[in-house]
């Protein structure tokens, strides 16, 4: 009886050992592919720090900023989160003279710059950590 | 980081990289090259840890009765038993620590220990039944008919071959000198000494000239061809380009025609008639015949040879009537024989009948395999009908039964040791053959016709008896 | 897609360890103990544990320490398959490897003054060389182990972090006082150094650890030396010392020859590599089945030849698969070291890196006989306690490095 399970298994244990080894190329792979689109952005941009997988909505690894940026529940916004804690339009982020102001848009569960929540329009640094829920994003300006 | 120090990293990635793929080529290259060598060296433990705990299979003949098998022996050691020191030991071969092994014992050890790669029913629930038994073989051997060609060969050097035409079944198959192989201790040093090469089994292992019953193939050749000379005069020796190509004792066979020139096994009419051919087209034959090709047989087999090069005409000459370059097993020459009384298919040899695993449960047989046919039937009949005068009235009048008809060819190779191979082929009843076999007698200094035709009447006589 | 994540990956490995663990105590069945249960599954717990914490702890590689939690699986397994009672002793060590892990990585990445202490390595590892001269046990016609409380360990294990330490100190400048009279002549110095290690091992006739010792220097050195030359004296000078240790030492023509031809000498000096070369041709590629095959039959099957064991029952198809697991694991080192900022960090990267690179390398071409065979561990699956903890201790560094001063140190500090 062990020999017919043993006979089994190394077949099953090959697989298994290739199939991880698969995965890990492949998420490599998902990563490097990340890092060169990171790579690209070159004005200012918000880069999310909350791990992609542990996530149960779409999200994008980086998000660069133009002019304005929204973010919030409901579909107009720039950056779109299905997250029961985020307000349907929560904050934005607008350029005026090569700064960036964050305004939080009275959102029920705030925004907080740095572990500080914000009531008013605030300049952004780089290197901030913009959390809204349970997610966080580091603003970084490249300029 | 500077630029010079990402690249740099970047090369000793590389050469990481590329180290870790030799190891995997490496590895790949091994295992598929020269693992199968190394398993076989004797210092591998493992060839042998598994038969001190696997009870090998035994060897049947077709009648169930044993031949080789394994007991446990004093202090639990798994001992083999060869029932028979002489007769075997080409065929089933010898299983020994301290000799290796040989024979059946060496192409059928995986089965005999019960590994066989296939994955089937039997094989599994071998598996789940956890026990340690090995499978047992059933040989297409008659014993009683192995006994006599033994008989038969005794004191002489050689090989006899018998099988059933139609199916490939070997009755039976001989090669002297034997040995003994419940003796090996003692004999060892002098088997492997021996100049006659003992271990050698020329059944399948012997190369030699065929001699005359190479005409076979050259008759089909000249038929196949429309390249019959009906009117050809015999004056007991033709010169080809400059070497004298002779009759047996220069005999003068007068005005002959093909049939004619086959049963008196006239040389220069079949000289000419390889020269009227060409090389091309005996060779087209021939390789019908599988010369020069790989046959898949139950022990190691050499190739049978016809020239593919250029040949001298003198060569050509000679081919045509079985000298010169041609080398043959007597197997082949059995096959030749057994294509012609299979009306023209052959078909593929066995000495394995059945694979039986310990309880008696079939895991493998042996089906009746055609290789090739080698010409339609008008052509293989006149063949047959010239191989059924030849002794009837020709040169293999010894091998002539009372009751039954035998279709044969004698033959007498020259060979470089200065005394003749003497070869006869053929197979019976005529009318519907049961049997083939040849007998080929190693340095005999005799003809065919004298010397191995009535070996093989007796042979053939017994054997009927036998089977029938 | 959502398929091609880390939970995957985890439960991959999860499955992989509980079918052959539950293999293996088949095969051992009924002679287990209750204890050996327990340990084994709560090893298998502490490992799925550790990689979810790690996964929500670290920022920095997520990989690294995946990749060597299946490497350890398939090793405890064939050690225990091999010997269960080194089995077991073996499962104690990952435990400590993991938690010595855990604690390395934590005390790496808080505490900022690595780059500050080359002297102080420099002496541990003199101070550990000398010891084991004068003190060390002689096992195999090598002088590798001390025993310290009964406790016995091979010092040049630990020394290697130490010594990727001691480089990275002087290649980021550290080490010298800029323009002092030690700075300038640096590249001598250094060599000076590291080949004072090398000769102790040599005596020692630690010939594997040698040859590492060389590679990580050679590695760093091209990486970050200023004048190439001093790479090219190095090749040349470790060229020339081999030759010479050929003529001088027998136990390095010994090793020499029997790779040539180990079939003349299969009685004798031969013999270790010819049963490891008969144990990989058995295996074929999906191997003999755990249990099935006669890894017994390998000298040295749970440590140095483990790779061969592990063919033997799992194919040449595992053992590949086991060198692209260690090349992955490589890459990601290298991978760290491209990402860090800092050059200190940066070149304990690569030299942790070069070292489970290198030492991979040299073991499995050994026991494969495509380089002369050098005794040294396989990292993560061999048997032993010092080469499992001071791998984990390795690990734990690098596992630090990837994510230390991240961002212009924004994120952590």
């Amino acid at each position: 009886m062990f020999n017919i399970l043993s006979i089994l298994a190394k077949y099953i244990f090959v697989f298994i050992i290739y199939m991880f080894i698969f995965l890990i190329i492949r998420m490599i792979y998902l990563d490097i592919n990340q890092l060169s689109i990171e790579k690209n952005l070159n004005g200012a941009y918000l880069k999310l720090l909350n791990r992609l997988d542990d996530l149960q909505y779409k999200l994008k690894d980086s998000y660069s900023i133009a002019d304005e940026i929204t973010l919030g529940r409901s579909n107009d916004n720039d950056i779109v989160i299905k997250s029961p804690y985020v307000s349907k339009h929560h904050f934005k982020i607008v350029k005026d003279e090569r700064e960036f102001y964050i305004e939080d848009l009275n959102s029920s569960n705030g925004t907080y710059i740095n572990g500080e929540r914000i009531y008013d329009a605030r300049k952004l640094k780089k290197g901030d950590i913009i959390k809204v829920g349970e997610l966080e994003f580091m603003f970084m300006d490249m300029n | 980081m500077s630029d010079i120090e990402r690249k740099r990293i970047l090369k000793v990635v590389s050469i990481m990289a590329f180290l870790n793929i030799i190891l995997i080529f490496y590895l790949t290259y091994f295992q598929i090259f020269q693992a199968e060598n190394i398993k076989q060296n004797p210092y591998n433990k493992r060839l042998w840890a598994d038969e001190q705990e696997i009870i090998r299979g035994s060897f049947y003949d077709r009648n169930n009765n044993v031949l080789a098998y394994s007991i446990i022996g004093e202090n639990d050691n798994i001992e083999r038993v060869y029932k028979y020191d002489y007769l075997y030991s080409h065929i089933i071969g010898y299983s020994f620590r301290e000799y290796g092994k040989a024979g059946l014992e060496k192409t059928y050890n995986s089965s005999l220990i019960g590994n066989t790669n296939t994955i089937d029913i039997n094989n599994i629930k071998n598996l789940i039944g956890n026990e340690r038994q090995g499978n047992d073989i059933v040989l297409t051997i008659d014993h009683d008919i192995q006994q006599k060609s033994r008989e038969l060969l005794l004191g002489k050097k050689g090989s006899i071959i018998t099988m059933n035409p139609k199916t490939g079944e070997i009755y039976s198959m001989v090669s002297m000198p034997d040995f003994n192989v419940n003796n090996l201790a003692n004999e060892w040093e002098n088997i492997i000494e021996n100049p006659n090469s003992p271990l050698l089994n020329r059944a399948t292992q012997g190369l030699y000239p065929p001699g005359s019953t190479f005409k076979i193939v050259t008759a089909l050749s000249s038929l196949q061809n429309d390249s019959t000379d009906t009117d050809y005069i015999c004056t007991g020796s033709i010169i080809v380009d400059g070497y004298r190509i002779n009759d047996y004792d220069g005999k003068n066979h007068g005005n002959v025609g093909l049939e004619d020139a086959f049963i008196e096994s006239c040389n220069t009419y079949f000289a000419e008639a390889s020269l009227r051919l060409g090389h091309d087209k005996i060779l087209e034959t021939a390789e019908n015949f599988y010369f020069n090709k790989k046959i898949q047989f139950d022990l190691d087999l050499k190739q049978s040879s016809f020239p593919t090069n250029d040949m001298t005409k003198t060569e050509l000459a000679a081919s045509g009537i079985g000298q010169g370059r041609i080398l043959v097993t007597p197997l082949e020459m059995l096959m030749v024989t057994s294509a012609i009384a299979n009306d023209g298919n052959i078909v593929k040899p066995h000495l394995v009948s059945k694979i039986l695993s310990y309880k008696g449960d079939v895991i493998e047989t042996r089906s009746i395999e055609i290789l090739n046919n080698v010409g339609n039937y008008n052509d293989v009949k006149k063949i047959q009908d010239m191989m059924i005068d030849a002794v009837r009235i020709g040169t293999g009048k010894n091998a002539k039964l009372r009751d039954i008809t035998v279709a044969g060819k004698t033959g007498t190779a020259e060979n470089s040791s200065g005394l003749d191979h003497a070869w006869f082929v053929g197979y019976a009843p005529a009318e519907n053959p049961k049997i083939a076999v040849v007998v080929l007698l190693e340095e005999e200094g005799a003809t065919g016709g004298r010397s191995a035709a009535p070996i093989a009447k007796d042979l053939i006589e017994f054997s009927l008896q036998k089977l029938n | 897609m959502k398929l091609i994540n880390f939970k995957t990956a985890r439960n991959l490995l999860f499955i992989f360890e509980i079918i052959s663990l539950s293999l293996i105590f088949l095969y051992n069945w009924p002679n287990i103990e209750i204890n050996t249960i327990y340990l084994s599954l709560g090893l298998i717990a502490l490992v799925y544990v550790s990689n979810v914490i790690l996964l929500k702890l670290s920022k920095g590689d997520n990989y690294i320490f995946l990749i060597v939690c299946m490497l350890m699986s398939i090793g405890i397994i064939m050690i225990y398959r091999i010997d269960p009672n080194l089995g077991i002793r073996q499962l104690q060590w990952l435990y400590i490897g993991i938690i010595s892990f855990f604690i390395t990585y934590i005390f790496f990445k808080f505490y900022n003054k690595w780059d500050k202490h080359f002297e102080l390595y420099l002496a541990i590892s003199y101070i550990l060389f000398f010891s084991t001269l004068f003190f060390g046990l002689r096992t195999n016609g090598s002088l590798r182990w001390i025993n310290i409380g009964g406790l016995s360990f091979q010092p040049s294990e630990l020394i290697k972090i130490i010594f990727v330490f001691i480089l990275a100190c002087i290649y980021s400048g550290k080490a010298f006082s800029a323009n002092s009279k030690f700075d300038k002549h640096k590249e001598i110095i250094t060599l000076g150094i590291v080949y004072s290690f090398i000769a102790i091992l040599f005596i020692q006739r630690n010939l594997g650890a040698s040859i590492v010792f060389f590679a990580i220097y050679a590695g760093i050195q091209y990486i970050y030396t200023q004048n190439l030359k001093y790479t090219i004296y190095n090749l040349v000078l470790f060229t020339f010392g081999g030759f010479a240790g050929y003529f001088i030492f027998d136990h390095v023509r010994i090793r020499f020859i029997t790779w040539l031809n180990p079939w003349e000498f299969i009685d004798t000096i031969g013999y270790q590599i010819t049963q490891s070369l008969f144990a990989i041709a058995e295996g074929g590629f999906f191997g003999t089945g755990i249990g099935r095959g006669r890894p017994n039959f390998i000298p040295l099957s749970y440590n140095d030849f483990i790779f061969s064991a592990i063919i033997e029952e799992m194919g040449i198809l595992t053992g590949i698969g086991i060198i692209m697991l260690y090349l992955i694991f490589v890459y990601r080192g290298f991978k760290i070291a491209l990402k860090q900022e800092e050059m200190f960090y940066r070149i304990i990267s690569i030299g942790i890196s070069l070292l489970f690179g290198v030492q991979t390398f040299i073991i499995i071409g050994g026991v494969i006989k495509l380089i002369p065979l050098t005794g040294l561990t396989l990292p993560f699956i061999s048997y032993g306690g010092t080469s499992i903890v001071t791998s984990f201790i390795a690990l734990g560094f690098l596992q630090g490095a990837s994510e230390k001063d991240l961002n212009g140190g924004s994120q952590n500090e």
